[in-house]
């Protein structure tokens, strides 16, 4: 057997290893179910945040002091112009009319500081010189009631039947939208955070076990620390896969269990290079992230010598790839930027970069350069991290750099 | 370089924190022997395996495994046993042998065949299907040393294999080390115990802080040491001492002497001649034992000068 299929089937001997020993376990049942842990800790404090807005919504009303029939076209005119709003949340709060008092504008007052009900807004007088009263936070509500003033006297003066009668059609673009591009770079680059901040981090801990019962000494003899840390490296990521894979499978085919706005959003992007390459490309560099950082993490992790320093590096490690993830977001809203070609050429950054530009750009080229660019660090990473750990664990005293334990002989 | 020499090293250095710890060491292991790196504890035994499997990479000197002078790259000819020992604790009995083999090139599925036999032979077949959690320490240490023969290696290190097992473990773990030796492979063993090693090493080398002191055989090794002669007059005065060795000690009814080198039959001759007759006469080798106590202390003192 080549040089080259000696070291795959030992990296092959490691990955299925951990990959059995960790898929086959109670706790990897845990490990699976924690997105719907975390979804219903997110559907909880979502229904009290709604409650509790809803809760205001209902409180909060907007009042108009006018009388008579001005009040009753009013009230026309508000329910014609609320159906323009669909979302509750936007619509400004319910209006109330109410007969103007003698002294309108302490009555205005007065409503403002009613305990009863929060009013947002309060408009008295002639409506052509409506005078109106705001709390700090009921901006819109104040600009509401003007136009309400504006269109109720419009109205007055020319009817409350329709002028126009629209003809509406719904049609899809058949070019991209201008901005779709950005939003769809965000998309990928969001996507592929998300997905590295779940799985990456485990990496850390791969040679822990084989130090703790003393496995690293057999490892060490039979196979080369890159095989070791490469087949840590991809049995991890095999559980990865797995993971995605269960998850992807659920959600694709229970639909109704993404959120609406999540599904309409998804529908709606439109990658440069179309769907098809743009999810070749997307599954290409979440596997670079996930290796890359896997790669740094896996280094840094042999080096600790208790599970309290691998708990200690958590911080750091949802420090690197929050950073990762922000510097490829500012980076692909701006591609043309210092900070896009950094983004672009820094290990770490550069598959959270390439994966927005595929949903921007349409040119296959780069991401062929940049995969194989991100393959070589991954490389550089391990090999760096099976030095440091042979000089630091194995105490090997050998200073040489060994690229050829990678890219030749042994 | 000979061909039928397994492992061949010369000068092996490696030095941790500045101090020598292994300081020159040469090895020369036929194919086929077993072979013994005895010394005390902390004497680099541990340190000049590792070196000669490249586990480690000497600071100096050269060595050659296997007729390679990259010893990684012809692992998958290698059984090892470290002296720390280590196994997945969640791991099957079978598995753990079979996953030892696969990382030497075995075919999984051949290794999980060959590991219930070797199982069964070694007395641990009915904890085949067994986690190495549930083992005791002396089965888990079986089952390590059956995952570094499964691959049916060339050479087999054992690194301080005896310790921690029971004495019946022990006669097993002799007969499985001979019976490798059978077999046709060359079996490299460190320990500091003599007894296993008298009955064991075809050759020997003796390490003591970090330098060789002896390689030979067992026989060579003992042959360092003069032989005993204990004697039992078959009557005795306060003058008997005039007619013995300078080095005669009283002991019970008896002396102990050296055997001069020219032998005992001069000494003998004398004390008959003077009428104190023989009762009784035995004459033994000194012990490997005796050889290694002898060669560890004459190099604690030649360090010490």
């Amino acid at each position: 057997m080549s040089r080259l299929g000696t070291l795959v089937r030992q990296t092959m001997t490691i990955a299925r290893r951990d990959f059995v020993a960790t898929v086959f376990t109670p706790t990897f049942l845990i490990f699976l179910f924690a997105p719907v842990v975390m979804g219903s800790f997110g559907a909880i404090g979502g229904l009290g945040a709604n409650a509790a807005t809803s809760g205001g919504g209902e409180k909060s009303r907007i009042v108009a002091l006018v009388s008579g029939d001005q009040a009753r076209l009013m009230m026309q005119v508000d329910a014609r112009l609320r159906r323009v709003y669909r979302d509750a949340d936007e619509a400004p709060p319910i209006l109330t009319t109410k007969e103007p008092a003698t002294d309108a504008a302490a009555q205005a007052r007065a409503q403002i500081d009613d305990r009863g009900v929060e009013v947002a807004a309060v408009a008295y007088g002639p409506l052509d010189y409506p005078q109106i009263l705001y709390t700090p936070r009921a901006t819109r509500a104040g600009d509401y009631l003007a136009e309400l003033a504006e269109q109720t006297l419009r109205a007055e003066r020319a009817g409350v039947a329709p002028l126009s009668s629209a003809t509406k059609i719904k049609i899809d673009r058949t070019t991209p939208r201008l901005g779709r591009g950005k939003e769809s770079g965000f998309f990928a680059v969001f996507a592929i955070f998300f997905l590295t901040l779940l799985l990456a981090g485990q990496v850390v801990s791969g040679v822990a076990e084989e130090k703790g019962n003393k496995v690293i000494e057999i490892l060490a003899a039979a196979v080369p620390l890159e095989s070791v840390f490469f087949g840590k490296l991809l049995g991890t990521f095999g559980v990865a896969l797995l993971f995605l894979v269960f998850w992807g499978t659920l959600i694709s085919q229970i639909g109704t269990l993404m959120p609406a706005g999540m599904a309409a959003g998804l529908a709606a992007l439109t990658p440069a290079m179309g769907m098809p390459m743009f999810t070749l490309l997307f599954f290409g560099y979440f596997t670079m992230a996930y290796m890359l950082l896997g790669a740094v993490f896996l280094g840094v992790g042999a080096q600790a010598s208790s599970v309290r320093e691998i708990q200690l590096l958590s911080l750091p490690i949802t420090l690197i790839q929050v950073s990762m993830f922000g510097l490829g977001a500012i980076a692909i809203s701006h591609p043309s930027g210092w900070l896009a070609t950094f983004a672009r050429v820094f290990p770490l950054s550069s598959p959270y970069f390439m994966a927005g530009r595929a949903a921007q750009s349409p040119d296959l080229w780069p991401h062929v350069v940049a995969l194989a660019w991100q393959t070589v660090w991954v490389a550089i990473f391990v090999a760096v991290g099976v030095h440091a750990f042979r000089r630091g664990v194995l105490q090997s005293g050998s200073g040489k750099f060994r690229w050829k334990a990678l890219f030749g002989r042994a | 370089m000979h061909d039928n020499l397994a492992i061949s090293a010369t000068g092996l250095v490696k030095k941790f924190s500045g101090r020598r710890v292994v300081d020159g060491v040469d090895i020369a292991v036929p194919t086929g022997m077993i072979y013994g790196v005895l010394g005390p504890n902390g004497a680099g035994k541990t340190t000049t395996l590792r070196m000669l499997l490249g586990i480690i990479e000497p600071d100096e000197g050269h060595r050659t495994l296997l007729g390679t002078e990259r010893p990684r790259s012809v692992s998958d000819r290698v059984g090892y046993l470290p002296e720390e020992r280590g196994l997945y604790p969640a791991m099957k009995a079978r598995e753990a042998v079979a996953f030892m083999g696969a990382l030497r090139g075995l075919p999984l599925r051949t290794g999980r065949k060959r590991a219930v036999d070797l199982l069964e032979a070694a007395g641990l077949g009915h904890a085949a299907d067994d986690k190495i959690r549930k083992l005791s320490k002396g089965m888990a240490q079986l089952v390590q040393l059956l995952g570094s023969i499964v691959h049916q290696p060339e050479l087999l290190v054992l690194d301080e294999p005896f310790s921690g097992l029971d004495p019946v473990n022990q006669e097993r773990l002799e007969a499985l080390i001979l019976a490798e030796r059978d077999r046709g492979a060359t079996v490299v063993l460190s320990t500091h115990v003599m007894a296993h090693a008298e009955r064991l090493c075809d050759r020997l080398a003796i390490i003591a802080k970090g330098r060789r002191r002896f390689e030979g055989t067992v026989a060579e090794a003992r042959g360092l040491l003069p032989m005993q002669a204990t004697y039992t007059p078959r009557n005795d005065d306060a003058h008997i001492a005039d007619y013995l060795p300078a080095d005669a000690q009283h002991r019970g009814d008896g002396w102990r002497f050296t055997v001069p080198q020219e032998g005992s039959e001069q000494v003998l001759s004398r004390l008959i001649g003077a009428g104190y007759g023989i009762s009784g006469l035995s004459i033994e080798r000194p012990s490997l034992h005796d050889a290694f106590v002898k060669i560890v202390g004459r190099a604690a003192l030649e360090d010490q000068a």
